[in-house]
């Protein structure tokens, strides 16, 4: 469903990620842990691109959100100028594939690396890119911060995106008059209120967001998102912001959803409801996922030493 | 000079010259500014917008221009302008030269105030917190619909009451123009002088007429800015 590879972060000098794989599968409740400044939160933001990652490449439903990351695909080396180079002082092909790998030695700029690597470039980008817009409409996401947007009311800021997009999909299949218009807004303003009945708000629909707590907002930014009916959902440190007594009722709304059999990505410090909830969790470190696997391995007999250390501190 | 014949002198100013100096001076200032901040947002809207553009000479361009007109005085500028733009447009020199006087520093106040209302934009949009950009995006909205729907109506709110500030200082600084005798309230200051001899009353007199109608314009900025936080 999703996928990230061997995908690199920096900013600036500094290196943020430093080569994080790993694949989300339908369903799965994967729970991303590590220390502040570890991360963590960079890799989720690299999922939907809110951070362009400096190499390597995100997956979604099998289409491609980033360029092409050439290391990533063999083919692509052999077809450079570098391994012909390598080749014709007679290394073997695997060694200077592995060699071009270690050493970061192809050199795109100008394309010193020939006519037919650029092409195997672009015909793998063509026939595998998904633009990015669209791949986020089936990426809800989740802010520390709600991001509710101010200059709206509560239901508006649910139909904004549904609404939004919606006319553009119309006007794509040319079918866009005042009567699909009409039901599209209905449909959206119907959904809205649903789901704002869903999380026991439904009286606040038309007050503005500075009116409400944290964990009001927080709710709201969750259906805000699960408006746009997406495949996955992506958390960073939803409960982080909210004062003590309301995270309850921001990790009930999203316990219901994994229960209802969302696949979801959650960065949170909430240890006992990555526990409880999900189906794998991942501890990073220093740029690394250091150790995976499902919550009970992970918190009860945990392997490696920095996950040790951090979870003495954190339980 | 006591303080009541400086109050006779100042009833003399008024009484005298209300009608034909003063009055047409108020008009001119107010026109005046008017143009250069109707003609400073529409520049200075187009400038925040092209700094925000991809291209880098048009980016370095428009700083270069927003920082040559904040590092030098304005009286220089209305000078640059008094002498540049019949320079440009030759047809100029057969206008009356209050007339052309008056063009040329309209353009150049309109220009310097293009610069600061490009910046006071800029800064508008960039406090606008980023993460309102960030949910607009992932909810899969172009960067385009994230700024005209939600950043841009919020900027706004910042954008406004730092617009009447600068529509305060544009009134003050039409005064400058004077030197160039555009028939403005300070040129009309020194006419007045120059039958009357009273410089005192008629100073006061101007200086007065410049308060209310900058302190007006405050209180009115006020009024609207309270009326916005209302309404959010």
């Amino acid at each position: 469903m999703l996928e990230i590879k061997n995908l690199y972060k920096n900013f600036g000098s500094l290196k943020v990620l430093k080569g994080v794989s790993t694949s989300i599968e339908k369903g799965e409740v994967v729970s991303i842990i590590g220390a502040s400044g570890s991360g963590k939160s960079t890799m989720l933001r690299c999922m939907n691109l809110l951070e362009t990652p400096t190499f390597g490449e995100v997956w979604m439903e099998g289409k491609l959100l980033t360029p092409v990351d050439p290391y990533l695909h063999p083919e692509v080396i052999k077809a450079s100028n570098t391994f012909k180079a390598l080749t014709a002082q007679g290394m073997d092909e695997n060694a200077a594939i592995a060699k071009i790998k270690a050493e970061d030695l192809l050199q795109e700029k100008h394309n010193k690396e020939g006519k037919e690597y650029k092409a195997l470039m672009d015909k793998i980008y063509k026939e595998n890119f998904i633009d990015i817009d669209h791949a986020r409409r089936k990426m809800g996401m989740v802010f520390q911060q709600f991001n509710l947007f101010n200059n709206k009311t509560v239901l508006q800021n649910i139909m904004y995106a549904p609404v939004k997009t919606g006319i553009e999909e119309l006007k794509k299949a040319k079918n866009y008059n005042k009567e699909t218009k009409a039901k599209l807004i209905a449909d959206s303003k119907e959904r809205a209120e649903a789901l704002l009945k869903r999380i026991g708000l439904a009286d606040k629909a038309n007050v503005y967001p500075s009116t409400l707590s944290g964990g009001q907002k927080q709710r709201i930014a969750i259906v805000r998102a699960l408006a746009m009916n997406p495949d996955v959902m992506l958390f960073d440190e939803p409960t982080s912001a909210l004062d003590p007594e309301m995270i309850g009722e921001v990790l009930d709304v999203m316990k219901e959803l994994a229960k209802e059999g969302m696949t979801m990505v959650i960065v949170t410090h909430e240890m006992g409801f990555a526990r409880e909830v999900s189906d794998r969790v991942l501890f990073v470190d220093n740029g690394n996922i250091a150790e995976e696997g499902n919550p009970e391995e992970v918190f009860s007999k945990p392997k490696d030493a920095h996950l040790k250390d951090f979870l003495s501190k954190v339980l | 000079m006591t303080f009541s014949s400086l109050l006779k002198g100042m009833w003399k100013v008024i009484s005298l010259y209300w009608k034909d100096l003063l009055g047409s001076g108020i008009a001119f200032t107010l026109l005046l500014a008017l143009i250069a901040v109707i003609g400073g947002v529409i520049i200075g809207t187009l400038f925040a917008v092209g700094r925000m553009s991809k291209l880098k000479v048009l980016r370095g361009l428009i700083v270069a221009i927003v920082e040559v007109v904040r590092g030098t005085p304005a009286l220089l500028q209305l000078y640059v302008g008094y002498f540049f733009v019949p320079a440009f447009f030759p047809a100029m020199n057969s206008l009356d030269p209050t007339l052309m006087a008056f063009i040329c520093v309209a353009v150049a106040l309109t220009i310097n105030s293009g610069a600061y209302v490009s910046e006071i934009i800029r800064s508008g949009i960039e406090a606008v917190d980023k993460g309102q950009t960030e949910a607009a995006r992932s909810l899969g909205l172009s960067g385009k619909d994230a700024m005209l729907d939600i950043v841009l109506p919020q900027a706004v709110k910042n954008i406004l009451p730092a617009l009447g500030n600068e529509f305060i200082t544009i009134i003050k600084e039409t005064s400058l123009a004077s030197t160039f005798f555009v028939g403005e309230l300070m040129t009309k200051y020194k006419n007045i002088v120059g039958v009357t001899y009273d410089s005192v009353s008629t100073l006061m007199v101007v200086g007065i007429i410049y308060f209310i109608l900058d302190f007006a314009l405050s209180k009115g900025m006020k009024t609207l800015e309270r009326s916005m936080k209302a309404h959010a």
